[in-house]
């Protein structure tokens, strides 16, 4: 199992390693000046006085190797389009936002999408299953700027309990939770009610009703293990995605997160924002999937994790 | 054993992470809930004693609080409420008033001002304001090791060019403290507008030891030194910034607001629906819904030194030819832009140069100046055979108007497309670009015809002309002209106002006429106020100013 994981490991710093170096030279190639995006007419001193200040202006391998240098250290340096604030100062100050609203989101999609699902698959072909999956496939395809739009204009500016936008209290969170998390949640339930039904017609789960326990039992303790793991495997990206926040809910609602950096670091060729935001992302991402591998060993036992030259 | 061991493991961490998802978003927010609760709380105490808070809608959060380096709209809008130059500009014109500086002094040349700064001007921490930090400062913007993308507005100094190219020295910059409250400026061109300079947040003074000692000095409240009419008192990165009134500033008894709330809501739309739900004083309109409300009851329109124009490329076929340019200027019909699609109620330009800026003689510039250009389609129609046989064209080579991605340019592109077909007959296509990369290909002259905006930064006609002298940064047309590059040199050393504004008027003349440009519109600043709000100033150069205003 050591072993297992430190090969893993191995495996996760090497993907990291060719993104970053992906990214790197991929940012450098797209056509755009970083220093005056804001085209505040510079003279040509001031825009080389900038270029130096940001190591711009030395070989593209040496800023290669500083770049590597700050990523092991992670220590991004200024950001070129705040500069008195350091990238690291950005990425701290807004990540507490991102994850608070990334957790409820999980917390939602996740319940409410496991619930529907099971129901769905146990009534099936009856109301509430069509009703669960027509509630899934709005979900699913109605945007959530979209929902955002629609909770701010209808429920926000008429019920007093939402605020409109803005961050700080546990209210600000619920709705663009809910706009969040319904896709994630349309995409959970449909996979766990595909999954239940054809568990359901296993012989482990005949055998489990002829034994005469009761639906309840059967469902959480014998059905849900194994029809989970579907959604186990989803966990990993989604986890990823919402942990490191969303550009338009977040801008919607005007929550202080860090979505924004994911886009706006690339139009405003940010360098070492870009940077920052590959790292985070392509990190968690792998280690996301690493534990999503962990885990499938944990809910099902016939998975085997290591080959058995291992 | 193994399989209950691993079972309980699962069991466990599902539990465990659910919980930590739970709880840990809960704690997080309810532990933030306080913290918030508290501070409205505050605010509500405040205002139910009386004060007076306005709650002003700042979209960003602001680049920097460091004057040389934040240089962008969102920066300046609270630097220029909390920290002061040696000049301000007046609350009902563009002029500026003694501030800092308690009067002035010019020599008979025009080239070296004198500053006597006022003996109650302090920092907001306790100590009083220099002529020794505005040295410092002055130098400091034009310091290459301070890489200040707005340096170039120190080069009016005489030395700081060269220092900032770091071919010259900070000892040859020609700004001296000749005592604790008297600073001394040579200038480069006697420039009388060098008064309204200095009102500008670039050459704003910063307190010498602060930053000295700390280079992030600008990051927090805890640190920030300032000397304007607010102090910064509270702020949280990308949410609020804070800043109440400060009583030690000399014009205290001025000061009408409390404090301000500058938020930062970047969406409009949103920004929108918490004005209507009274959680913001002042803010943008929504881009399309300008058409209805620019002349609702709440809407607050000021003029913007700044024009929307398009750049020809003059060394591509066919904008090498003067007529042929003349002609798709003469073609563009702005009004209806404005009418139509930017439904802001901006003014339609009949020149380069910014209408409003006062002349020494009294009046506008404009109202001296003349109408230089208009729309005219029959003339069009004549100037492009005109210029179509000059070059013995028999049709006209392909055109491409370019513009930065974005719905308003889109529209805006497809009416001149339409109106160049309509007036002259001539097909145009159009190819948008992202900003960033449309910005280096118009630097590049890549671009053959494409879109523009400028921004004035200061009150004087010359900010305009100096865009398009040879090689300069902002030209990007390939246009050069001695003649005009003559009467701008000439106008920068001439120290008779009134001649001056001749030599200015000239040169438009000659710059306007050659049409490098297609000129449209001048901008507007439009903005939604709240009843109650009073006495916000904004003038057509420089930034929102607080320091009049009131809530009735």
């Amino acid at each position: 199992m050591l072993k297992y994981i430190l090969k893993r490991f191995a495996w996760m710093v090497l993907t990291v390693w060719i993104i970053i170096t992906l990214t790197f030279f991929l940012m450098h190639a797209i056509p755009g000046d970083p220093l005056d995006v804001a085209d505040v007419g510079s003279s040509d001193a001031a825009s080389a006085n900038l270029a130096a200040y940001y190591n711009l202006d030395q070989p593209l391998a040496m800023q290669y190797v500083t770049y590597l240098k700050n990523v092991v250290t992670f220590d991004f340096g200024p950001s070129m389009t705040s500069r008195s604030r350091t990238v690291n100062d950005m990425i701290e100050s807004g990540f507490p936002a991102s994850l608070q609203l990334g957790l409820a989101t999980l917390f939602f999609s996740v319940i409410s999408g496991v619930v529907l699902g099971v129901f769905a698959a146990l009534k099936h072909n009856k109301m509430i299953d069509y009703l669960t999956m027509i509630l899934a496939v709005i979900g699913i395809s109605i945007p959530n700027f979209i929902q955002s739009m629609l909770f701010i204009n209808y429920i926000a500016v008429n019920v007093e309990f939402f605020p409109i936008a803005r961050w700080g209290t546990y209210r600000h969170v619920i709705l663009p939770a809910i706009a969040l998390a319904s896709g994630p949640m349309a995409i959970i339930a449909r996979l766990t009610r595909s999954n239940m039904l054809e568990v359901l017609t296993q012989d482990y789960i005949k055998t489990a009703k002829a034994k005469g326990l009761s639906t309840m039992k059967i469902v959480v303790k014998h059905a849900l293990r194994n029809a989970l793991l579907p959604v186990v495997t989803i966990m990993g990206a989604l986890t990823a995605a919402v942990l490191t926040g969303s550009f338009v809910v977040e801008r919607i609602f005007s929550i202080p997160g860090i979505g924004q950096y994911f886009v706006n670091s690339i139009s405003n060729r940010d360098y070492p924002m870009i940077m920052a935001t590959t790292v985070i992302y392509s990190t968690i991402l792998v280690v996301m999937m690493f534990i999503v591998d962990i885990l499938y060993g944990l809910i099902d036992p016939r998975i085997k994790l290591h080959s058995k030259e291992d | 054993m193994k399989k209950l061991n691993t079972k309980l493991l699962f069991t466990g961490a599902l539990a465990a992470s659910m919980l930590a998802a739970g709880c840990g978003g809960n704690e997080n927010a309810s532990g933030n809930n306080e913290g918030n609760d508290a501070e409205t709380g505050n605010n509500q105490e405040a205002s139910s004693d009386g004060d007076k808070i306005l709650i002003f809608n700042n979209s960003e959060e602001p680049t920097s609080l460091d004057p040389p380096i934040g240089n962008d709209e969102y920066s300046y809008s609270i630097l220029n409420n909390v920290m002061e130059g040696l000049t301000r500009l007046e609350k009902d014109e563009p002029v500026p008033e003694p501030a800092m500086a308690e009067e002035w002094d010019v020599s008979d040349d025009g080239l070296v001002y004198t500053f006597y700064l006022r003996d109650d001007a302090y920092w907001s921490n306790g100590e009083p304001v220099t002529a020794e930090d505005f040295e410092y400062s002055f130098k400091r913007l034009a310091d290459p090791e301070t890489a200040s993308p707005a340096a170039h507005h120190a080069y009016w100094i005489a030395g700081a060019e060269a220092f900032n190219e770091g071919e010259g020295s900070e000892d040859d910059m020609m700004v001296e403290a000749l005592d604790e409250k008297t600073l001394e400026v040579t200038l480069e061109n006697p420039v009388d507008f060098f008064e309204s300079i200095v009102a500008m947040p670039q050459l704003f003074p910063v307190h010498k030891e602060t930053v000295e000692e700390n280079e992030d000095w600008a990051n927090s409240p805890d640190t920030f030194v300032g000397n304007g009419p607010f102090v910064v008192s509270e702020w949280e990165n990308d949410e609020y910034l804070f800043v109440t009134k400060n009583e030690d500033y000399w014009d205290a008894d001025t000061v009408n607001l409390d404090g301000i709330e500058y938020v930062m809501v970047e969406d409009s739309n949103t920004a929108y629906q918490l004005y209507q739900n009274d959680e913001v004083h002042i803010t943008d309109i929504p881009s399309e819904m300008a058409g209805e409300l620019i002349d609702g009851p709440e809407t607050a329109v000021y003029p913007r030194s700044g024009i929307e124009f398009q750049r020809f490329n003059v060394e591509e076929e066919p904008f090498h030819n003067r007529n042929i340019r003349a002609a798709f200027a003469k073609a563009i019909n702005a009004q209806e832009i404005v009418d139509y699609i930017t439904q802001e109620n901006q003014p339609v330009m009949t020149g380069y140069i910014f209408d409003d800026f006062a002349h020494p003689a009294g009046g506008t510039y404009r109202e001296h100046a003349g109408d230089l250009h208009e729309f005219d389609p029959d003339e069009a129609q004549q100037l492009l055979e005109q210029g179509m046989e000059e070059e013995g064209y028999d049709t006209l080579p392909e055109v491409t108007l370019s513009y930065n991605t974005d719905d308003t340019h889109h529209t805006v592109a497809q009416a001149v497309q339409e109106m160049l077909q309509q007036n002259l007959g001539v097909e145009v296509t159009l190819e948008n670009q992202e900003w960033a990369v449309f910005l280096d290909a118009q630097r590049d002259l890549e671009l053959q015809y494409s879109r523009s905006s400028f921004l004035g930064g200061y009150n004087d006609p010359m900010n305009y002309l100096d865009n398009f002298t040879t090689g300069n940064p902002m030209n990007r047309t390939g246009w050069s002209n001695e003649e005009y590059d003559q009467l701008v040199s000439e106008a920068l050393s001439e120290p008779d106002p009134e001649t001056r504004f001749e030599l200015m008027a000239e040169a438009e003349r000659v710059f306007v006429e050659d049409y490098a440009i297609v000129p449209l519109y001048y901008y507007n600043s439009t903005f939604l106020e709240k009843p109650e709000v009073t006495d916000v100033v904004r003038h057509p150069v420089g930034f929102v100013e607080f320091k009049w205003a009131d809530l009735e």
